[in-house]
């Protein structure tokens, strides 16, 4: 079924003299209000975070005083370091697989169609509806009985078992969201482009290369940048799998949490809210140069699209 | 010699299975074990099995926290809703498209602020010498200091903070997806604004927020951050009380009951609001006044 207006019909759309203008009648004005209350409200903590971030006192929720001092700290700070270089490469592993594994699955849902789909469908939405802390809990079992390249003393993998915990334990979820956005790309998308290349005798692997994967690569990418966030932003799964001198920088701060949280945690947090914007501004410009309109980089940098 | 057609999905299928579905059944099936003699050292013992740990989580405190977990899922949801759509229909419908792209990219900024981070934010605002009190006190809403911080109020309104840019997002695409000469038509044909919001755009919006409510409700009902950061003694959540059950009481037959009972929680909500859908819509649909009919081309 299309939604899509046919060329008869056009016209009359056209024809239409009276457009009304946005923030002319009463509902614009309200839903205007409406738009920048929710924008208040998402963005209050942020701010009170960023404003708190130069507290010079000890404790970050006492106020006390105006000063650069935590950000002048944080590079002598090694567990900090340790924690954010961790959360990097917890990130970047897990986006990794989720990625691959993900854009794989997706494509053979939406090209490669069978009863297997519903099977592993019903996979995909167990997987979505599973609470993260009964993952956490089953993991964190799962690792502790299973050893080998999951704890301590595996030969090839050796003191990096951690990071193994978290790249997988944290993939898990993003396979599914990146298998559910590929696939969604693909299906939109008519398969007599591929048939095409196979009747002008394209192989398997050029017209993979040539077509498809072009075609699906905004999904990709916004599938590959959804993983790295979810990881990024990842607490309960990390919280019970990490090891210690491996743990990223959101069991970090939960653990201050317990104990005293310094206003290091805010600084820390606002210089890693500025290099992601600061990256996703250039993921933006990348794709609004390859041709995307601003609404279509938006969504597909939020995953919306 | 062809390739299985699932072939492609293989190594998503053996993720899948060997470090979620395995785990998953092991607590599973831990649920029906027991908590040994301390002395044994042992964590958890599987050579009985029965129903009791089914029992303890659905008893006395543990059963008021379901409870309450629910109320603060469902009315979590429902706020996030009503928030959402208005602002989603604003972003869709209202915004020119030149501001459109740079807006949806705002909603999302928060997400890249760590979520415990910008629960902690909330601590701060909340406090009793916080700013929100402060500002209370002095344009003389309130004498007292705030005391809001570790009450279910908290939980509540962190919940609604953290998950609102989820229901945001699946609103926002599918309003965006509606053609507006629907809702042109609709007010030419004589229909009131209100009218063609509840006849035409809020049915077309359907899957979004279907989706929304979905993408909020399943892991608002199993957070544990949110309430081990705002919600003190009094604000606990499900979540929480598993994850105490394996870091604190070493109780993991209890604790994998609990995270059983949770998910058959979710699931019960989730079919019986498909249900309840399923039925409005067969309702709405025999009360339409006009059908119609497709013409043929």
């Amino acid at each position: 079924m299309s939604t899509e207006v046919t060329a008869a019909e056009q016209p009359v759309t056209r024809a239409e003299p009276v457009r009304r203008k946005p923030g002319r009648d009463w509902t614009s004005v309200l839903l205007r209000i409406w738009g920048i209350l929710v924008y208040g409200f998402l963005f209050l903590p942020i701010f009170i975070i960023m404003a708190y971030s130069f507290n010079k006192g000890r404790a970050l929720l006492a106020w006390d005083g105006f000063g650069f001092d935590w950000y002048k700290t944080l590079p002598d700070n090694p567990v900090i370091r340790g924690a954010i270089t961790t959360s990097l490469k917890a990130a970047v592993g897990s986006a990794i697989i989720a990625t691959i594994l993900g854009s794989l699955a997706g494509i053979a849902l939406a090209r490669r169609p069978g009863k297997w789909v519903i099977v592993f469908m019903a996979l995909v939405f167990l997987v979505l509806v599973t609470p993260e802390i009964v993952d956490a809990i089953a993991l964190l079992i799962w690792y502790v009985r299973i050893k080998g390249p999951f704890g301590p003393g595996f030969a090839v993998v050796g003191d990096n078992y951690g990071l193994l915990r978290l790249w997988l334990g944290h993939a898990i979820f993003s396979t599914a969201v990146v298998t559910l956005i590929v696939r969604a790309r693909l299906a939109g998308l008519d398969e007599s482009l591929e048939e095409a290349g196979a009747d002008l005798y394209a192989a398997p692997f050029t017209r993979f290369r040539q077509i498809t994967l072009p075609l699906m690569m905004p999904a990709v990418l916004a599938g590959a940048l959804l993983a790295f966030s979810l990881s990024l932003d990842n607490t309960i799964i990390s919280t019970f799998v990490s090891v210690a001198g491996a743990s990223p920088w959101p069991v970090y701060v939960f653990s201050a949490l317990r104990s005293i949280l310094r206003p290091e945690i805010a600084a820390v947090s606002t210089l890693m809210l500025l290099l992601t914007l600061i990256a996703l501004s250039l993921v933006a410009l990348v794709l609004r140069r390859s041709g995307d309109s601003a609404e279509e980089v938006a969504k597909t940098i939020t995953g919306a699209g | 010699m062809k390739a299985p057609r699932f072939t492609l999905a293989i190594p998503a299928w053996i993720l899948f299975t060997l470090f979620f579905l395995i785990p998953v059944g092991f607590i599973a099936f831990y649920s029906f074990g027991y908590k040994p003699f301390f002395l044994t050292g042992l964590t958890i013992a599987t050579d009985k099995l029965s129903f009791s740990n089914y029992g303890d989580a659905l008893s006395g405190t543990f059963l008021e926290t379901f409870k309450g977990t629910l109320q603060i899922s469902i009315l979590g949801t429902f706020i996030c809703l009503l928030i959402g759509f208005p602002f989603a229909y604003w972003l869709a419908v209202r915004v020119s498209p030149k501001w459109r792209g740079l807006l949806l990219g705002l909603v999302i900024v928060p997400f890249w602020t760590n979520f415990l981070v910008r629960t902690i934010g909330w601590r701060i605002l909340l406090a009793p010498e916080g700013p929100v009190s402060g500002i209370l006190r002095a344009i003389g809403i309130r004498d007292a200091p705030l005391a809001v911080l570790d009450t279910r109020f908290a939980v509540q309104l962190g919940v609604v903070y953290n998950y609102l840019p989820l229901m945001i997002l699946p609103l926002f695409v599918a309003l965006d997806r509606l053609e507006p000469a629907l809702r042109e038509a609709s007010k030419d044909l004589g229909a009131s604004r209100w009218k063609t919001m509840r006849q035409v755009t809020i049915p077309l919006a359907m899957p979004g927020i279907v989706a929304g409510t979905l993408l909020v409700f399943i892991p608002l009902s199993g957070d544990y951050i949110t309430a081990a950061v705002l919600g003190g003694a009094k604000g606990n959540m499900v979540g929480r009380m598993v994850a105490d059950q394996f870091l604190v009481a070493q109780n993991w037959a209890l604790g994998s009951a609990m995270a059983m009972v949770l998910i058959g929680m979710i699931l019960l909500t989730v079919g019986l609001f498909a249900l309840i859908g399923l039925a409005a819509r067969a309702v709405i649909q025999r009360n339409r006044r006009v059908t119609l009919q497709e013409v043929p081309a």
